[in-house]
């Protein structure tokens, strides 16, 4: 029976190729897209599973609440709080500590800026699963100048030769010894190094050392027995923390809150953030995005084989004549339909196969090389089969419940209630790709218009050379400024610890508002030299801007911006002009206010800012470059960098990329939204152009008959095209308010943002009628133009 | 073998109620032939598909085989049909898709019977129905009477006790028609009950009885000789 089934099956696909091919083609995209995301997402929500410990291990996190400044969460804590934690708490087993750090490494002649490097506990490797290769971790690894290096590591400055014992230059002045290798941190580990430096090293290095419970560092984990309630060890911490406040905590007022994140959720913790963190939020949408997209193929598959009833019939009735039961012929449709996902499943396997790397680009991150792996391709068929059951049910049921009297006779009439049931299936995909399509046109304009806003500061032609606050560069910059000036093409050049679109360290300041009082505030900070300012085009609202005319400029002078003037309560800047403030515990006072700038990406408003002018926090050096002839220009720069700074890495980068590289993620979402857009109008399509093909085949005698009394071409597909362009039109009134109220919500995500204007939806909309409408003319073009003798006689 | 009475069916559509039978009333023994003649619209068709427990009616009985059947629901009448009655169509109502054999094992295939059991029973029939060279063959590659031989193949390879006949040489050349006639002759000899709709005397002149039906109605009974 089985196999009758099958073999029917196969042939009934084969004989109508194009009904097939709409079908299994539709599906095997649907499926495609689903899965890719499915590996994606199943990639996120594996992060740090691989640890044997994850139900054990807590990251312990403060939020510091200080009188008068908002409190600050952070997923850091105190340095010593692990051990202390180990010492007061018997249940807490173990802890770790990690935290970031980046280091010019070298073994003789291979020298490399690395930026993943930490320093952190030998017990870091028993807390989490990081397999060591060679060496051994308990022996040595407590020892100051020490280091753990990762395989890849090993590979690049040893080659082949076993590097246990031998020695690497840190900065070149550490020589630190490795003791041990260790696996490649897994890529949905949250966080990821190349070598660690021993914490030890960290104490010499930072003598501040563990006793100073005012600094929070890094980020510590403890673990926990198993199947103990972390909970009731947090109900503990507020007595812990009030045990370690220290003399200058209890005088400011200032109190500690700690928590423990579950290492499960710490990933996801967009909150408190991390080294590396994943967004739930996007999960949802794309998890959406690709139900959505398998729905679309569903129903194409649905209307298809419903369309195609009045064929079967006669089918049916023949079976049901002979014998047939009907659950046999409910039996044969779904194994027809089972078939169908089947080798659109194949098909799908070799789409996902191929297409992994494109979406990896797409995506901006590398989730899964290849999809053979964690049995995802059985999940796959698991699903396959489940969409050609449940989309096989509906047919299935409504092709075995004909009766035979009437489909045997030719009697058979196209049922009003399935042509009602298509319609609304249509509706669906088309209000659903309608919904995507807004939602690519308003994240492209957004885009469009965060990289067009003018960002107050001058951009382009802006070559920044990352020096790492090496001391002995800091000490010549002058003299290297100089040289670097000679070479023809370069403008200018100044020094700064940040630079728009780069990130910047913030501050605990205190300033005179407009009532007098001191007013403390957490701003974000900038430190630059005195060429800083007029080299980035930056305005002045009031007062002056650094100068080396005034010897104090480097240490008592700063300059604030407008939104800081604006927080302390002035609204005309000049009036901040000459107010004391207090930063890092030296006193000076506000020499300038300058307009606002972006100094972050327009996702962010423009925050409080001060500008300092101390030479010592300087980390970058800045080269404005004329636009004629760049490739030779760096050239000559790097060869003059090479003479005049032996020691370090020409590492540069153009200052408008790394600005506009802060909008990676939107540009990342904005392609995928608009590649799944894409494919959703496109499977509708494909499920339109075959409705319409089954519907102008039922209506041949209809037109043949309008035609011979008289109607035109146009008049022909028009009609024909009213039928499938009236529900591309209801669509579009569903799809809009959803769309408006989806993107309204994404839009509230950025500070600098787009209106949704009317022609957003006009352009989706016609966007969807003319695609709609040149699939389905097609198919009303050539009915119309057949002769209407033929179609007569066909009767 | 077949007793009905007082049959009647109304076919309803929005404003239009018309009577295909009225209050009709027959028997067919075991063993007869018998033809069933009208004008079109006269409710032969009908008729023919309650017999065949294709449809059931409004009202009256229908026994068959001294079972009531007129209000078996549609598992009860599948079941009853597939193992008592083959179908015989104008239009022969082969499957497209499958094969001559294919198509006549399919009966057999519904009734439960082993794969090397139907392979002999095929294969006897398409050889009594002179059609063996034939069996790899789809449909639309024979000719029309070739394949009402297969269709009568399909209808007989169960051994039912009864065949409906619609019309089975309507969509032949005479010939052809004669050579189905001569088979149906055959089957009943040979002990099958057959009922068969038809437009032509000449066909109906096979038979041994001929049922006149108008507007529902029977006419005219004419026993041949």
């Amino acid at each position: 029976m089985i196999r009758n089934y099958f073999k029917i099956a196969y042939r009934s696909l084969w004989r109508h190729k194009g009904y097939s091919m709409i079908n299994i083609i539709g599906l095997a995209i649907g499926l495609t897209a689903c899965f890719l995301i499915y590996i994606n997402i199943k990639f996120e929500l594996s992060y740090d599973t691989f640890n044997e410990k994850i139900d054990q291990i807590y990251r312990v996190a403060v939020d510091v609440k200080r009188p008068n400044i908002p409190v600050i969460t952070t997923s850091s804590a105190f340095e010593q709080i692990g051990p202390s934690l180990q010492q007061d708490y018997p249940q807490v087993k173990e802890s770790a500590r990690i935290s970031g750090a980046r280091f010019l490494v070298q073994n003789g002649a291979v020298k490399f800026q690395e930026e993943n490097a930490v320093y952190t506990d030998p017990s870091l490797f028993s807390v989490f699963t990081f397999p060591v290769i060679k060496g051994d971790i308990k022996k040595g690894f407590e020892a100051p100048f020490t280091v753990v290096i990762t395989q890849s590591m090993e590979k690049k400055y040893f080659g082949d030769s076993d590097p246990i014992g031998k020695t690497l230059t840190l900065d070149s002045k550490y020589p630190v010894t490795v003791t041990a290798v260790i696996k490649d941190i897994p890529t949905n580990s949250h966080f990821k190094f190349d070598i660690a430096v021993s914490y030890a090293t960290s104490l010499k290095l930072f003598p501040s050392g563990p006793a100073n419970w005012a600094r929070i560092r890094g980020y510590t984990y403890i673990v926990l027995p198993k199947g103990y309630d972390f909970k009731s060890l947090e109900t503990q911490l507020p007595a812990f923390a009030n045990r370690h406040y220290t003399e200058a905590d209890r005088k400011e007022g200032t109190n500690y809150d700690y928590h423990l994140i579950p290492l499960k959720d710490v990933y996801m913790d967009t909150v408190r953030g991390g080294p590396e963190w994943g967004d739930l939020h996007n999960i949802r949408i794309f998890s959406a995005i690709a139900l959505f997209i398998l729905l679309i193929a569903c129903i194409n598959f649905i209307n298809l084989t419903t369309a195609r009833a009045t064929e079967r019939a006669k089918e049916v009735g023949i079976r049901k004549v002979i014998g047939a039961a009907r659950k046999q012929l409910i039996g044969q449709f779904l194994s027809e339909s089972v078939i169908i996902c089947l080798i659109a499943f194949l098909l799908a396997i070799l789409l996902s196969n191929s297409l992994l790397p494109l979406y990896n680009q797409v995506s901006g991150k590398v989730t899964n090389t290849t999809i053979f792996t964690h049995a995802y391709v059985f999940h796959l068929f698991i699903l396959s089969c489940f969409i050609g059951f449940i989309a096989g049910l509906y047919p299935a049921f409504v092709l075995s419940g004909y009766k035979p009297a009437t489909t045997l006779k030719g009697k058979f009439s196209k049922s009003g209630k399935g042509a009602l049931l298509r319609r609304s299936l249509v509706v669906v995909q088309f209000s659903i790709s309608i919904v995507l399509i807004v939602g690519t046109i308003v994240v492209y304009t957004q885009l469009n218009y965060m990289r067009s806003q003018p960002l107050g500061f001058q951009k382009d032609q802006m070559l920044t050379i990352d020096f790492f606050s090496d001391t002995a560069v800091q000490r010549r910059l002058p003299v290297i400024k100089q040289e670097l000036k000679k070479i023809p093409n370069v403008i200018s050049a100044a020094a700064s610890r940040s630079l728009p679109g780069f990130g910047n360290g913030n501050s605990e300041t205190e300033m005179e508002n407009k009532a007098g009082n001191m007013q403390q505030m957490l701003i974000d900070a900038y430190y630059v030299d005195s060429d800083f300012i007029p080299q980035f085009e930056m305005k002045l609202a009031a007062g002056r801007i650094f100068s080396k005319a005034f010897g104090t400029d480097t240490s008592r002078a700063f300059l604030i911006n407008e939104a800081a003037a604006k927080s302390l309560g002035f609204t005309a800047p000049a009036d901040a002009v000459g107010r004391k403030i207090k930063q890092w515990g030296q006193n000076g006072k506000i020499i300038g206010v300058l307009k606002d700038f972006h100094f972050q990406s327009l996702q962010e408003p423009v925050n409080p800012l001060s500008i300092s002018n101390d030479p010592d926090f300087n980390k970058v050096l800045t080269l404005k470059i004329g636009s004629k002839n760049i490739p030779a220009t760096i050239a000559a720069i790097q060869k003059r960098w090479k003479s005049l700074v032996t020691e370090r890495p020409f590492n540069y980068r153009f200052v408008d990329e790394a600005f506009n590289a802060q909008y990676a993620a939107q540009v990342n979402f904005g392609n995928l939204v608009m590649y799944f857009a894409v494919l959703a109008i496109l499977i509708s399509c494909m499920g339109l152009f075959g409705l319409a093909s089954y519907s102008t085949i039922q209506r041949t005698r209809e037109i043949g008959i309008r035609k011979v009394f008289g109607a035109s071409v146009t008049e022909i597909v028009n009609m024909l095209s009213a039928e499938f362009l009236k529900l591309v039109m209801l669509s579009s009134l569903i799809a809009f308010p959803l769309a408006w109220f989806a993107m309204n919500k994404w839009l509230q995500n950025f500070a600098y943002r787009i209106e949704i204007t009317w022609w957003i939806f006009a352009l989706a909309g016609t966007a969807a009628l003319v695609i709609a409408f040149a699939t389905v003319s097609f198919q009303a073009i050539k009915a119309a133009l057949a002769n209407p003798v033929e179609s007569l006689r066909s009767e | 073998m077949i007793k009905i009475s007082n049959l009647e069916k109304f076919y309803r559509t929005e404003e239009v109620e018309t009577i295909a039978l009225n209050k009709l009333s027959m028997e067919v023994a075991t063993g007869e032939f018998v033809a069933i003649m009208g004008p079109s619209g006269c409710g032969k068709s009908t008729l023919l598909n309650i017999l065949g427990m294709l449809d059931d009616p409004d009202a009256g009985s229908y026994v068959f085989n001294e079972i009531e059947v007129a209000h078996f629901n549609e598992r009860k009448r599948a079941d009853l049909r597939k193992h008592n009655i083959g179908f015989v169509f104008q239009s022969f109502n082969l499957i497209d898709e499958l094969t001559v054999f294919e198509n006549v094992e399919l009966p057999l295939i519904y009734t439960g019977v082993a794969a090397s059991e139907r392979v002999k029973r095929v294969e006897e029939v398409l050889d009594k129905m002179q059609i063996m060279h034939r069996r790899n063959h789809y449909p639309q590659q024979l000719s029309g009477g070739q394949q009402q031989r297969v269709a009568i193949a399909r209808a007989v390879v169960n051994k039912p006790k009864l065949i409906l006949a619609d019309e089975p040489t309507g969509n032949l050349d005479s010939s052809n028609g004669n050579d189905v006639m001569e088979l149906l002759t055959d089957l009943n000899e040979q002990g099958t009950t057959i009922i068969m709709v038809t437009h032509s005397e000449h066909d109906a002149r096979y038979s041994h009885r001929i049922i006149r039906l108008l507007d529902g109605q029977t006419v005219m009974e004419n026993i041949m000789v």
